[in-house]
């Protein structure tokens, strides 16, 4: 087949690659990378480029519009090279990260009276073996086993790979060396115990462990000491996946092609891309501890359930096809060898139980952490992310939904919408005279785009200062400058070009607040079928408890403003932050925590919301601001859109 | 063994909605036309015995600002030559026994070029003038034209309190703003969904339209085009309301006439199996019965096309008041 060279400028990387070659695969054998949101499917037009020169085939061109086609836009995940091309990769947005976990390293205590003995299922025990002589002649194995069972570990299993190195390992020791055993798992409560490491010596000091949060935007690690159940360091970093996706749907999108016979399929690749992700975060952990990676001998894993199956190389697809069934809830525990960790090969890596497609270990974790299973108080839990998911319940039942609330909180899909980095408008006031904006921007400066939290902040702000109807439509005929006919139908101006980072207006367009709308929306809706579903009336909940990382920045006025949550007193109220990471840590320290979380993920009834009609209604009901039945949000009530209300006769 | 009804007790009530304005009240109406009111589900007058249903359903003629293109031919032989001049056409649509005449604006003229808002005028003028019947005047459903046309119409027919409209979830501000302004009632049509037709109700009355000049247009669909999703809505709009929910509490204004005379059975005579029968009949079935049917779900105003139709509902619902 005939092979082409295609030239990346601005600095002239090439590559030769064969005719009907994506340009995306192009650009990576260049040795290059290019961003891919939707995850390739031609969607987000974030992958766009220009033709300089050669061929090259558009399959679809659907964000471009002629005047980008004529300029020579085409998307490079949406283009096929036919010849010889030369292709301008356009400065995108530079990809400034801001991650405030990682701020600081901040140690977190055992948030309860740890005693390993009692809880740790990974135990690591100094042993004296009586050095063998002709008298007691039996094998280093049982010898090993002998002097565990002083420790109470019997019936002692040796992989063979610490098998074969058994013998030299206790000479070498002078029979003095620290075993560090599994003692059981949740799907061998009763052992046998596995070894897992022999260390020369007592190095009791030094055993360590690993509470991971894969979610679907950002990786939590926190580094615990096993002996003290301290977490004495944490670390963030964005999942590496998301440049092949920006949420879930995408990533199985990805997941499921087929590599060409030299590169990894896409499964692998997201695989990697997040093994890559972790381990750099286990390995920036491990130098600012200055402690062994080895030395690390259990990893429990949080993660919605797309994320554990592309951490453990299982494919998602049937996650997004009705009737919508996962391969696996509930792994069973693997070493980390198996699972591609950089910590000690033989380490017990434990994901977390989920429940179904979309109500994965994060929430099962999530709960763990609230601690909800056990109160009496009626209590409602919701993860805001790009999915939605709610449980409702206490310690006697508990009911989970989860809707699909798309990334537009998370600042995607909306056109001057961005990442909660620096730049991004995280809080809109209007003045209701004027209908004046101002604003706080992240890391101060001018700005380049808003944040969800900027977004809702904004939605909020246009409906109370009547600039928008309650349908989100914007009322043109104020004749405000700032509103006008954009090219997505009317958009109202935030920031005019002179006072943005990027020379350009930030707007919020119709399209936008739709987006919105839905957002909100689908969430509400979620509580409110839940709720309809065990028959108590949203108003009746004791405690809303609101985890994720989009709820630390939420306003709680402005999100029942817009009613996106529930008009609840603010006291019943709160934010949690990170309860994954937070669950996997407490499953990580201890059994009955382990064993816990096994208990409530089975214990919570799945409510699928396209099983009938009652989501759709709920919807369309709550598609207003702050929702049609206005008597559910009597403190909105309370504010009437000023210069129509006194109309009113 | 006497049989005991049981009777409903319901907190809600629907609002009492006038159209049209007499001489005395600022128009030139020779009389106006009071609808809704129901204190009970459509004809149940038992619930409360002489309050039930204070205000019988009317029943509206469609006619056109001219000729219309695309009706059914049997609708040309009802109306004959008096669908050449709207004020004929009205004056006929009096004689038939209509309670409001229902205008609507057509989106271009005879010759193809854009409708406007001079000719728009005029016509409403000229039926005005024909017959002393209320009025209401919808646009021909684009928005921006809808603007463009109704808006003179309400100035130029200030303190008639016609009935206006289209008012759409997208597009209602401006005819809600000419109808304040002129003393007019505005029509809030929203697609066959419970939760969209109270959204629409509340948007109008933030504008500080007053609820007693707002009707409610829930979308309807022929018989065997959707009537039942149709039939649905409005039933559970209707329930609502009874049960006191504010914003659904308006009278409902329906278009059968319309829609059977887009179905196939009523349209058409050639073409179709012989086992249909004799098409004029069936063709006034089909509007009559899609007709009948909404008023079993709380239809307050009928819009009929052909005047047959109207004769035979006029009927059945004389015969329902007193049952």
């Amino acid at each position: 087949m005939a092979h082409h060279s295609v030239t990346f400028l601005p600095a002239g990387q090439t590559a030769s690659v064969t005719t009907g070659t994506l340009l995306t695969e192009a650009i990576r054998q260049a040795g290059l990378d290019i961003g891919q949101p939707c995850g390739g499917q031609g969607r987000c037009g974030r992958c766009a480029i220009v033709v300089e020169d050669g061929q090259i085939r558009r399959r679809s061109a659907i964000r471009l519009s002629d005047a980008d086609l004529a300029a020579g836009y085409a998307l490079a995940c949406q283009a096929v090279v036919e010849g010889d091309a030369t292709i301008r990769l356009l400065e995108t947005e530079a990809v400034e990260r801001r991650l405030v976990t990682d701020k600081t390293a901040r140690q977190v205590a055992a948030p309860f009276a740890y005693a390993p003995e009692r809880d740790q299922s990974v135990r690591a025990f100094f042993v004296t073996l009586d050095e063998p002589t002709l008298a007691d002649n039996v094998d280093d194995a049982a010898r090993l086993e002998r002097a565990l069972a002083a420790h109470g570990v019997r019936g002692l299993e040796i992989p063979l790979a610490l098998l074969r190195t058994l013998g030299p390992r206790l000479r070498d020791a002078n029979w003095q060396a620290t075993a560090v055993v599994e003692l059981d798992t949740w799907r061998r409560p009763a052992g046998p115990p596995r070894l897992i490491d022999l260390i020369p010596g007592d190095q009791l000091a030094q055993v360590l462990g690993l509470a991971i949060d894969i979610g679907t935007t950002t990786v939590t690690v926190y580094l615990v000491d096993l002996l003290t159940g301290a977490a004495v360091d944490q670390a963030a970093e964005y999942n590496g996946q998301i440049a092949r996706g920006e949420d879930v749907i995408s990533r199985i999108i990805y997941a499921s092609k087929g590599g060409p016979a030299s590169a990894p399929s896409g499964l692998e690749e997201l695989r990697a891309r997040v093994l890559e992700t972790i381990n750099t975060l286990i390995a920036r952990l491990a130098e600012r501890g200055q402690v062994d990676p080895q030395r690390i001998y259990k990893a429990t894993v949080a993660g919605n359930t797309t994320m554990l199956h592309l951490f453990l190389g299982v494919p998602p697809a049937s996650i997004r096809l009705t009737p919508y069934i996962p391969a696996v809830n509930h792994p069973a525990p693997l070493t980390a060898a198996e699972a591609g960790l950089a910590i000690h090969p033989l380490a017990l890596v434990d994901p977390l139980p989920g429940v179904a497609s979309y109500v994965g270990a994060d929430i099962t974790a999530g709960v763990l952490a609230t601690g909800l299973h056990e109160a009496e108080p009626l209590t409602l839990f919701i993860d805001v992310g790009t999915n939605g998911e709610i449980v409702l319940g206490n310690q006697e039942w508990l009911m989970t939904c989860a809707c699909s609330a798309g990334p537009a909180f998370e600042g995607a899909g909306v056109v001057s919408g961005m990442r909660a980095t620096r730049g991004a408008i995280e809080e809109v006031w209007i003045n209701s005279q004027t209908y004046e904006p101002t604003y706080r921007v992240i890391g101060g400066g001018q700005p380049r785009g808003l944040c969800g939290s900027g977004l809702l902040s904004l939605l909020a702000e246009l409906f109370i200062t009547g600039v928008a109807d309650k349908a989100g439509n914007f009322k043109l005929d104020l004749g405000l400058p700032r509103l006008r006919p954009g090219a997505h139908g009317p958009e109202y101006v935030v920031v005019w070009a002179g006072d943005a980072a990027h020379g350009q207006d930030i707007v919020l367009t119709k399209v936008d607040v739709d987006n919105l709308m839905r957002a909100k929306a689908a969430i509400y809706a979620g509580f409110n079928v839940l709720a309809q579903s065990v028959g108590v009336d949203l108003s009746q909940v004791e405690r809303l408890l609101i985890g994720g990382s989009f709820g630390k920045y939420l306003n709680v006025e402005k999100a029942v403003q817009v009613g996106l949550l529930p008009d609840l007193p603010w006291d019943r109220i709160n934010f949690l932050g990170n309860t994954a990471v937070l669950g996997a840590y407490l499953a990580l320290l201890s059994r009955d925590a382990r064993a816990a979380v096994r208990a409530l993920a089975e214990k919570m009834t799945y409510l699928e919301l396209s099983a009938d009609n009652s989501f759709y209604e709920a919807f369309t009901s709550a598609l207003f601001l702050p929702h049609t039945d206005l008597s559910r949000f009597p403190s909105v009530a309370a504010l009437a859109a000023p210069g129509e209300a006194g109309a009113r006769a | 063994m006497p049989v005991e009804i049981p009777k409903d007790k319901w907190a809600g009530q629907i609002r009492t909605v006038t159209l049209g304005a007499t001489a005395a009240e600022g128009g030139t109406r020779a009389r106006t036309l009071t609808v809704g009111g129901e204190a009970c589900l459509p004809f149940l007058h038992f619930d409360a015995p002489g309050a039930a249903m204070p205000h019988r359903p009317a029943l509206a003629l469609e006619v056109r600002d001219r000729r219309p293109d695309d009706w059914s031919p049997l609708l040309g032989q009802a109306w004959g030559e008096a669908m050449s001049d709207p004020g004929d056409w009205a004056r006929a649509a009096e004689q038939a026994g209509a309670d409001l005449i229902v205008l609507t604006l057509s989106l271009t003229q005879a010759d193809g070029s854009p409708n406007l808002p001079a000719n728009a005028v005029a016509v409403v003028q000229k039926v005005l003038g024909a017959t002393g019947l209320p009025l209401a005047v919808f646009g021909p459903g684009q928005a921006e034209k809808d603007n463009e046309l109704i808006v003179p119409v309400a100035e130029a027919a200030k303190g008639e309190r016609l009935l206006i409209g289209v008012c759409e979830d997208k597009n209602y501000r401006t005819i809600v703003a000419a109808a304040m302004a002129n003393g007019h009632l505005v029509s809030s049509k929203t697609p066959m969904d419970v939760n969209l037709a109270k959204q629409l109700i509340i948007l109008i009355h933030d504008m500080g339209m007053p609820l007693d000049r707002i009707l409610m247009d829930p979308t309807t669909g022929a018989l065997g085009y959707g009537i039942e999703y149709g039939y649905s809505v409005m039933e559970r709009l209707r329930l609502a309301a009874l049960q006191g929910d504010s914003m659904t509490q308006q009278p409902m204004l329906v278009t059968p006439g319309e829609e059977a005379w887009k179905a196939k059975e009523a349209k058409v005579g050639e073409g179709v199996p012989a086992a249909w029968g004799d098409w004029q009949r069936r063709a006034i079935n089909w509007e009559t019965l899609t007709g009948s049917a909404l008023l079993q779900t709380g239809a307050d105003i009928v819009v009929l096309r052909h005047p047959e139709s109207l004769a035979r509902l006029r009927t059945q619902i004389a015969g329902l008041m007193q049952a």
